[in-house]
């Protein structure tokens, strides 16, 4: 027992380390986390605020309630309390980043992995296909997949992580390709693993820092084009994301009204959204990838 | 200061120069006050260990410490003027015109995206009225003073060898007949005949245009190719000064035996390293900086710092055995 | 002058790149052929009704449905139908019939939309591209001072949002809430197009919001990659050996570390030029500027295979024509890199 809480101090001195050299990863997570934790009790929290009832019920309250501090962004035109709204909005947002995020980051840390490991042939044909998906304009196809299949949750989840894998791919290869050269592989190889043992024994737990990194920039890229699909009204009915309120506010012609409040907050929490992985990726490369070479001596 | 000021020009002059790092752990006195003085048209070599703050003392004089370094105190006088004490755009004006250097790293040195002749005129363009033409011609005219053929001028850095890469930077120093050209360790990173010629050449900088040469080198065998006079550098401060030849047949300082008997030569039996490490520059050793490892160290090298001492004209000492 | 050995050596490294792209461009184009056949959704039924209320003749003859779907190649299997169009568009570059606005060739639909996403686009990235390097490159000289750091913590938090949220807030605040600029279009209904001056200043005035929301955060995109590129730069032996020649600050910003930045910017703006587009299409939508983005999402409304597909197509194309561009002005600036592939 005492072990294990010795090495539970150690991992959290660690990590306490970490955040001490970068404000950015610092800021980044607890911005993030607070999110994660608007969304997850977001349920609790409107039964709370909302007297048992849900934020989408409509014409529970007053239409068109100017900001109050029970109502603190005021009231639609349906009578639904609009905080209430914009977290349930919040929390699909995530669960689709999240979950299209980490099945992009799977995909793409099992390809890079074989792609950069492998090398030769493997290599070759994985990389192009992850540079020729890259380059070409992802969303018009999307479109289309979207569009046309009419997809639930859990499918918009899997395109997404279909077109956003190869973002964090270029990172990860990379990194494993330089990893492929130091010496503790050729001593694995050597001792007799085999080429999967290797890789996921030896490469893998060096890539994690990476791979949060992969992580957060496919849980961006999934709720940059979640999002981006809405506005152009394609994506799940029922799943009421940032976006597909966002979307609303158009068609009902909430910028026009000029009802700044509500879009404003909308936009803000996408920015919040965005701006805290941001942070988390550069905290991460910060601490990570020390380039500024500090002289302290010859 | 014990060091009395010769008669006859001195080109460089360096007074107490501290170059200190700051950090967490606290300052790392990587230069602690060297002094010297070089004359006209001589090479004056100085020689040291890895660490002893060779590199760092050239970027003090030539003002390119970066943080977290800086100049903590010391003068560099030249043509009678403190080179540290005067505003950066006066400086930028004496770089190159008068003193030119041979950086550490040729193979880095050049840019990669411009081509050899760029990097030669752009020095003379920004220090002079030459039109273009007339500083393409200079550049090619050096060029051909390094024994580089006049294609080189065209072609961009990854074309060539290291070697050549080390001629064009000499070729760069001297277009603008600088007084002083300072050369910090030219032959590493070069095969061993390439370092011969080079060698050479930088020898030859004081007769066929009369430069002043200062050559910092780990590579004691550089040193006897080519000085005229030399400073044995030992942990941040000048321990010997001397003419190469009076400090290669009688060294003095117990460190700089140490340092010739270390040279590998023909007919030589055997070479006799020195025993230890280098000390860091974070926590010099108490007195003489040399003790821990000299053979020959005395009560007093442990308590008290010796200073530089005259033994004769041009010989100077910092050792408690010659006090 | 050439030697004929760097010609065939050009041409092979031409070859080559162009014969990626279109093995790229093939199985992309094949992938959303098979999607948008094997799903759901019959284009067929709507443009028959649309037909019907065309004519405003409830009945249509089973024989002039026939001959349309004929004429659309409809009433073949699949795979002959994908047969046909990979055929037609390699040999001929015919994109086929547009459904909804028969009988327009899909071609002629796009050719119309096409100049404003290029107009668009183009501009915004030259400007935010060559800007943001520039400012970048000044940004991480000067990375000491006070006023660099403050103004890229700034710039690194909005580097990262998508420019839909830009041209939403845009919307909101500039178009309609201080009705500045106009929301909507490419130009004004009371204007006649032409090279005439009111024309082309309310191009400006339309182009001016969406332009916006792509420029600012993609400047500042390339100002927070160049910043880091530059302060690598600054710890190189080069620039020290550039300083220590005395040379004036300006040469060595320009030709030092401007020039070194170029190559890896260049490459990444090739890169990046796929996610532009998608971001650029939906300001497109939110704008309703008459681009490709708007086409496509109105293609797919009326359930316009052919115009849909051929939108999608263009898009690829002219990325990948972009990056072949690229692929050749890639050695003209940078001397180390000669006609390879653009390995990692």
């Amino acid at each position: 027992m005492s072990e294990l809480l010795g090495s539970l101090k150690q991992r959290s001195s660690v990590f306490i380390s970490l955040f001490k050299r970068s404000p950015a990863l610092l800021v980044g997570v607890a911005l993030f986390s607070l999110l994660l934790f608007l969304a997850i009790f977001e349920p609790i929290i409107d039964q709370y605020r909302l007297e048992g009832h849900k934020a989408t019920e409509l014409g529970y309250f007053v239409k068109f309630l100017p900001p109050s501090l029970k109502h603190p962004l005021g009231t639609d035109q349906f009578g639904r309390d609009v905080l209430g709204l914009h977290l349930i909005g919040l929390k699909f947002s995530l669960i689709i980043g999240v979950f299209a995020g980490g099945i992009a980051t799977l995909i793409s840390v099992c390809i890079a992995i074989i792609a950069g490991y492998r090398g030769g042939i493997t290599d070759t044909i994985l990389n192009g296909i992850t540079n020729s998906i890259l380059v070409i304009p992802s969303l018009p196809v999307l479109m289309v997949v979207a569009y046309y299949t009419r997809l639930n949750l859990i499918g918009m989840c899997l395109t997404l992580a279909a077109f956003s894998w190869p973002w964090s791919t270029r990172i990860i290869r990379s990194q494993v390709l330089t990893l492929k050269q130091r010496s503790y592989i050729e001593l694995a190889r050597v001792s007799g693993l085999n080429d999967f043992e290797i890789m996921f024994t030896e490469i893998l737990p060096n890539l994690i820092p990476y791979i949060i990194i992969g992580f957060a920039t496919s849980v961006t890229g999934a709720i940059f084009a979640e999002t981006g699909l809405r506005i152009l009204g394609i994506g799940p009915a029922r799943v009421l994301s940032l976006g597909l309120l966002i979307q609303q506010a158009l068609q009902y012609g909430l910028l026009t009204q000029k009802r700044y409040l509500e879009v404003t907050s909308l936009t803000l929490f996408l920015i919040i959204i965005f701006v805290s992985l941001n942070l988390i990726n550069k905290g991460m490369d910060e601490v990570f990838n020390p380039k500024l070479k500090k002289v302290t001596g010859q | 200061m014990a060091c009395e000021s010769e008669s006859g020009m001195s080109v460089l002059e360096v007074q107490n120069l501290k170059v200190y790092f700051e950090s967490v752990w606290g300052n790392y006195k990587v230069v602690d006050g060297v002094s010297f003085k070089t004359h006209k048209n001589e090479v004056f070599s100085i020689a040291g260990e890895s660490g002893c703050g060779k590199s760092t003392l050239v970027d003090g004089i030539l003002r390119l410490i970066k943080p977290p370094g800086h100049i903590h105190s010391g003068k560099v006088i030249f043509e009678g003027t403190n080179l540290l004490e005067i505003p950066e755009d006066e400086f930028r004006r004496i770089r190159w015109v008068k003193i030119a250097y041979v950086p550490q790293g040729a193979m880095n040195s050049l840019n990669p995206v411009l081509r050899v002749e760029e990097q030669i005129t752009d020095a003379i363009l920004d220090h002079s009225n030459m039109s273009k033409e007339e500083s393409r011609e200079l550049a090619i005219s050096m060029l051909e003073k390094v024994s580089l053929p006049v294609e080189v001028a065209r072609m961009y850095p990854h074309e060539l060898s290291g070697g050549m890469k080390q001629r064009v930077i000499i070729a760069t120093a001297i277009a603008l007949n600088p007084i002083l050209v300072i050369a910090d360790e030219p032959t590493t990173a070069l095969d061993v005949v390439v370092q011969k010629s080079i060698l050479q050449l930088l020898g030859s900088l004081k007769e066929n245009y009369g430069m002043t040469t200062i050559m910092i080198s780990h590579d004691m065998a550089a040193h006897a190719q080519i000085a005229d006079r030399i400073a044995i550098m030992y942990a941040g401060k000048v321990v010997e000064i001397g003419s190469i030849y009076d400090v290669f047949e009688q060294p003095l300082h117990p460190y700089t035996k140490g340092l010739i008997s270390a040279i590998p030569s023909i007919g030589k039996k055997y070479v006799k390293s020195i025993s230890g490490l280098a000390p860091g520059p974070l926590n010099w050793p108490k007195g003489c900086r040399f003790h821990p490892r000299c053979p020959s160290a005395m009560d007093i090298c442990s308590e008290v710092e010796p200073t530089m001492k005259d033994v004769s004209s041009e010989r100077h000492i910092a050792c408690h055995l010659y006090e | 002058m050439l030697k004929l050995g760097k010609i065939s050596r050009i041409a092979v490294f031409a070859l080559k790149r162009l014969l990626t792209y279109t093995v790229t461009l093939f199985l992309a184009f094949t992938v959303i052929f098979c999607i948008l056949r094997l799903i759901p959704g019959d284009p067929w039924s709507r443009f028959i009704d649309n037909l019907r209320i065309l004519q405003l003749n409830p009945q249509i003859s089973q024989n002039v449905i026939e001959a349309f779907r004929h004429k659309f190649g409809f009433d073949k299997d699949v795979f002959t139908q994908y047969l046909l169009y990979m055929s037609n568009l390699f040999l001929k570059f015919d994109l086929g019939l547009s459904v909804s606005s028969y009988p327009t060739s899909v071609q002629a639909i796009i050719m119309r939309s096409l100049p404003w996403s290029i107009g668009l686009l183009g501009t915004c990235v030259l400007i935010s591209w060559s800007i943001g390097i520039v400012a970048g490159a000044l940004v991480g000289w000067k990375s000491r001072s006070k006023w660099s750091s403050a103004i890229f913590t700034i710039a690194l938090g909005m580097s990262q949002i998508p420019y839909y949220i830009m041209s939403i807030l845009l919307i909101m605040f500039v178009a309609y809430g201080l009705a500045l600029l106009p929301a909507r279009g490419a130009y004004s209904a009371s204007v006649t197009p032409g090279l005439n001056s009111a024309f082309i200043l309310s191009v400006i005035r339309h182009a001016f919001l969406p332009a916006l929301s792509i420029v600012v955060i993609s400047f500042l995109y390339w100002l927070v990659s160049t910043r880091a590129l530059t302060m690598n730069i600054l710890g190189e032996d080069y620039l020290l050996f550039a300083e220590a020649k005395g040379l004036k600050k300006i040469r060595i910003l320009n030709r030092y570390v401007l020039r070194n930045v170029l190559l890896p910017q260049s490459t990444g703006l090739a890169m990046s030029l796929g996610f532009v587009v998608n971001g650029a299409y939906v300001v497109e939508w939110l704008f309703q500027y008459p681009g490709v983005g708007t086409l496509l999402v109105n293609s797919l409304r009326y359930l316009d295979y052919n115009l849909a597909q051929g939108a999608i197509l263009m898009s690829i194309v002219v990325v990948l024509t972009a990056n072949f561009i690229m692929d050749f002005i890639y050695p003209l600036i940078d001397p180390r890199v000669h006609m390879q592939g653009k390995g990692d």
